[in-house]
């Protein structure tokens, strides 16, 4: 620990920069993930079961668990990111390109409304609050944009955008409940937020099966389709094939807002005072209250337009699996915010890294028939890992700190 | 603290009771009004219904047969109503400070009987012509049982000062493991020592995260939670498909008492249940004497107040805190292991967000184990009507009344159904200076 040198390199990484940090704690989770390849395969398990069984046996175990586990983080790379071999034939032939650009293409797609949410989830972070409840708040912006984007018929000009409002309007109906009774009779945002997400869950499967927006003449759990006018069209047009759409511009713009908002508005600098030191906030006249509300508004409305741009880019409709489970965006958006370390350049970085970790994971599981769950395994482990910084720099005999908490909310229930 | 913030509590610990005592007093005005006008007067005058009381599917030790009850529906609600519209007026007129929740959980219950005798009148919507008391209380009971186990587990956490929002966690990793065992040995009480290990291994977990590196306990418990959801769906695909031998969805033999399983009503449901079940109920009693009857418990209970004040006097908080979340994991994970025991197989997401029902169970219970019990009776009862109705075609629909537990913890949580207050240095890491 003590023995720095002039390298700058080196000096680097023994530095407190949290990036070094996150990096790591990327490759530990990339290691567990092989782990739980390996325990789990057959194939692997019977080649170590014979190492002794010939000379060379060991080097054979060896081979086959390397060519499975780079098998499989092969194709979540290849099936996220870029295919090399595809990729080298489009730009020498100037042919495929749909092919060679569709995994990034993908991967942009799911980002943006990871980013969106992620951000949300940053704001309060750094306002030293703990919205848990993106998901059920991403899930109402859902419910009311879909309801805006397939109830009414308007020109594309005038349906998109208001949508995109509808969306934000019903995060924002679902954010300020937990915000006003934050404020207003000190309850925990957590548990507010955590039951919230299973009212919303519970209020989705009514709105799909009892109200206006199922699917006329469906039994089922599915809600009508949004009108064209009011979809999100891809960016490089229909006939391009490639899905990345208006989402991540629309993604953009948020971190810009979001930017702006936290380093530069007045607003902002009052959240970041209250997250750093709600006493400090006191003393300086900010009004706790308001700031509670507010950053529940603000939280819930990007988790609203995370939910809108979902519908309005990708399903077009919602049915009962709308965000629940591994596709809970609200839920991994909790754990890209603190990868990001709830700034949104790293929340950037964050979401396109977990982005292409599900998008791969499903090449994954198509070409090497292992489940999707491995991608939200690493994810978890990656973010246990950043939530506890120590334990990864004293694995990589990186210069311990004194051992501080995240500076997160870490507070009680009442 | 500061001088405003002192102020501030004071003035909300005098205003706060007159408040809540009329806002639970409107609330339970408005029950009995619902229950009067719409069930009440809803209700054929003809109309009549059968309340029985024999269980259907009992294998084994049956109690003597016990006659129906046969009640005329429009009386029966118009008087269920009324009685509920009297306890909301005592509470409004009398302003009681103490035993609210009493009075507002005993005018919960004559709501849902009033619900009950309302949906299954003949002549009428329902299919049955009777609701069998019996039947309901023992097919919620393995919910109960599930739900406590849970608020146990948050309760032992908790009370030292460490939130286990992981109980979700715990109850999946106790469930894939435990039905694993149960499968291969088709030993129940193995079983239940491998989910207490993976529940224990948990906790073990997030108390190392938690306590050594002072990670946010609640970020740490909700990765927990995501962590085992994914694992159990990727083994369940990888292992349990393959296998099926490892997940034959064996359920744990009912172990009836002798003379007392043949009590009607109370026998079935208390006296013939699964071995996890009795457990369960000593696992109640055991950690309430612990808690505040003995030496340990002052211990416990002192380092979730304040856990510099209990350093002071020589506790060691950090050991202390490491055995109860330990043992905390350990008793979700049994809660997992019950459920298989319970419902059979293993399904990926069958614990179906029960652990965060337990968390708000726990919440209800004021921290309390036989609050946590009486909770937990709440919901796990509701949850099951609200998973059953369906079948006696009530015009309600089951996503709203799943709502309910949810609701209500939200409710207590903000204040407006009694007043809950977490231990003092609950969810705050400790270090020592």
């Amino acid at each position: 620990m003590s023995n720095r040198t002039k390298a700058s390199l080196w000096a680097r990484y023994t530095s407190k920069s949290p990036v070094f940090v996150t990096v790591f704690s990327v490759v530990l989770g990339l290691v567990v993930g092989a782990l739980v390849i390996i325990v789990t395969s057959p194939v692997i398990l019977h080649s170590w079961s014979q190492i002794f069984a010939s000379w060379g046996g060991i080097f054979h175990a060896l081979k086959v668990t390397l060519d499975n586990v780079g098998a499989a983080y092969r194709s979540i790379f290849t099936g996220s990111i870029v295919d090399p071999p595809q990729f080298w034939h489009s730009l020498t032939t100037g042919k495929d390109w749909t092919a060679a650009l569709t995994p990034i293409s993908e991967t942009l797609t799911y980002t943006a409304p990871l980013l969106i949410a992620s951000i949300g989830v940053g704001i309060a972070f750094q306002a030293g609050m703990f919205n848990i409840g993106a998901n059920g708040q991403a899930v109402m912006g859902g419910i009311v944009g879909t309801a805006a984007g397939s109830m009414l018929h308007l020109p594309t000009a005038v349906h998109v955008p208001l949508t995109l409002l509808a969306g934000i309007l019903g995060g924002v109906i679902a954010g300020i409940i937990p915000g006003l009774l934050k404020a207003f009779t000190g309850a925990h945002e957590v548990i507010i937020t955590l039951m919230l997400n299973y009212v919303i869950a519970f209020f989705l499967i009514y709105t799909l099966l009892s109200t206006a927006l199922q699917q006329p003449g469906q039994q089922n759990d599915v809600s009508r389709y949004l009108d064209p006018t009011a979809q999100l069209s891809p960016l490089f047009g229909a006939h391009s094939g490639l899905r990345v759409n208006w989402g991540i511009i629309i993604a953009g713009l948020v971190v810009a807002f979001a930017w702006w908002f936290l380093e530069r508005s007045t607003l902002g600098f009052d959240f970041r005072v209250t997250g750093a030191n709600p006493k400090t906030a006191q003393a300086s006249g900010i009004n706790a209250k308001v700031v509670i509300v507010l950053v529940f508004l603000i939280s819930g409305g990007l988790a609203g337009l995370a939910g809108v741009v979902q519908v309005s880019s990708t399903t077009h409709f919602l049915d009962g699996g709308f965000l629940v489970g591994s596709a809970g965006i609200g839920f991994t958006a909790i754990t890209v915010s603190l990868l990001g370390r709830n700034n949104p350049i790293g929340i950037i970085w964050g979401s396109l890294l977990f982005a292409a970790l599900n998008v791969g994971g499903r090449v994954m599981q198509a070409s090497t028939s292992i489940p999707l769950d491995l991608a939200t395994i690493i994810q978890s482990v990656i973010v246990l890992f950043v939530a506890t910084p120590v334990l990864v720099k004293e694995i990589f005999r990186l210069r311990v700190e004194h051992a501080e908490a995240v500076q997160l909310s870490v507070k009680g229930w009442s | 603290m500061s001088i405003s913030e002192i102020t501030s509590t004071a003035v909300q610990s005098i205003k706060r009771p007159v408040g809540r005592s009329r806002a639970i007093g409107t609330l339970t005005l408005l029950l009995g009004a619902f229950t009067t006008l719409i069930f009440g007067l809803g209700a054929n005058a003809a109309s009549k219904s059968n309340i029985t009381f024999n269980p259907t599917n009992l294998i084994g030790v049956i109690p003597p047969h016990v006659g129906d009850l046969s009640v005329p529906s429009k009386a029966s609600c118009l008087l269920l109503g009324l009685c509920i519209v009297a306890i909301g007026l005592e509470i409004l007129l009398r302003r009681p400070v103490k035993g609210l929740m009493v009075r507002f959980g005993g005018s919960a219950v004559l709501f849902v009987v009033g619900l009950l005798i309302w949906t299954v009148r003949t002549p009428g919507p329902a299919p049955f012509g009777s609701i069998n008391m019996t039947a309901v209380l023992v097919g919620s009971s393995p919910l109960v049982m599930v739900l406590v186990f849970g608020a146990l587990s948050g309760v032992m956490c908790e009370r030292a000062g460490v939130v286990n929002i992981a109980i979700e966690g715990q109850f999946i990793g106790g469930a894939f493991f435990g039905s694993m065992i149960a499968s291969t040995t088709h030993n129940f009480i193995l079983a239940a020592l491998m989910g207490a290990l993976i529940g224990a291994l948990l906790g073990l977990l997030l108390s190392f995260l938690a306590l050594r590196y002072l990670s946010d306990q609640i970020i740490v418990g909700v990765v927990i939670v995501t962590m085992l959801a994914s694992l159990s769906s990727y083994l369940n695909v990888q292992v349990l498909s393959p296998y099926p031998q490892y997940n034959t969805g064996d359920l744990a033999p009912k172990l009836a008492i002798p003379l007392l399983a043949k009590i009607p009503i109370l026998g079935p449901v208390f006296f013939n249940q699964n071995g996890f079940f009795y457990l369960m109920i000593i696992l109640v009693g055991v950690i309430s004497f612990a808690l505040f009857k003995t030496r340990y418990g002052l211990h416990v209970r002192a380092v979730g107040e304040h856990p510099k004040a209990a350093e002071t006097v020589g506790i060691d908080v950090i050991k202390i805190r490491y055995f109860n979340v330990v043992v905390g994991g350990a008793i979700a994970g049994i809660g997992g292991v019950a459920f298989v025991a319970s419902y059979g197989q293993f399904q990926p997401g069958c614990t179906s967000g029960l652990g965060y029902i337990a968390l708000a169970a726990l919440i209800f219970g004021k921290w309390r184990p036989s609050g946590a019990v009486v909770a937990s009776i709440i919901f796990g009862v509701s949850v099951y009507l609200a998973n059953n109705l369906q079948t006696y075609n009530v015009p309600v629909r089951s996503a709203i009344l799943q709502t309910f537990p949810y609701l209500i913890t939200i409710g207590v949580v903000a204040g407006l159904i009694g007043r809950v207050r977490a231990p003092a240095a609950d969810g705050q890491p400790y270090k020592r200076d």
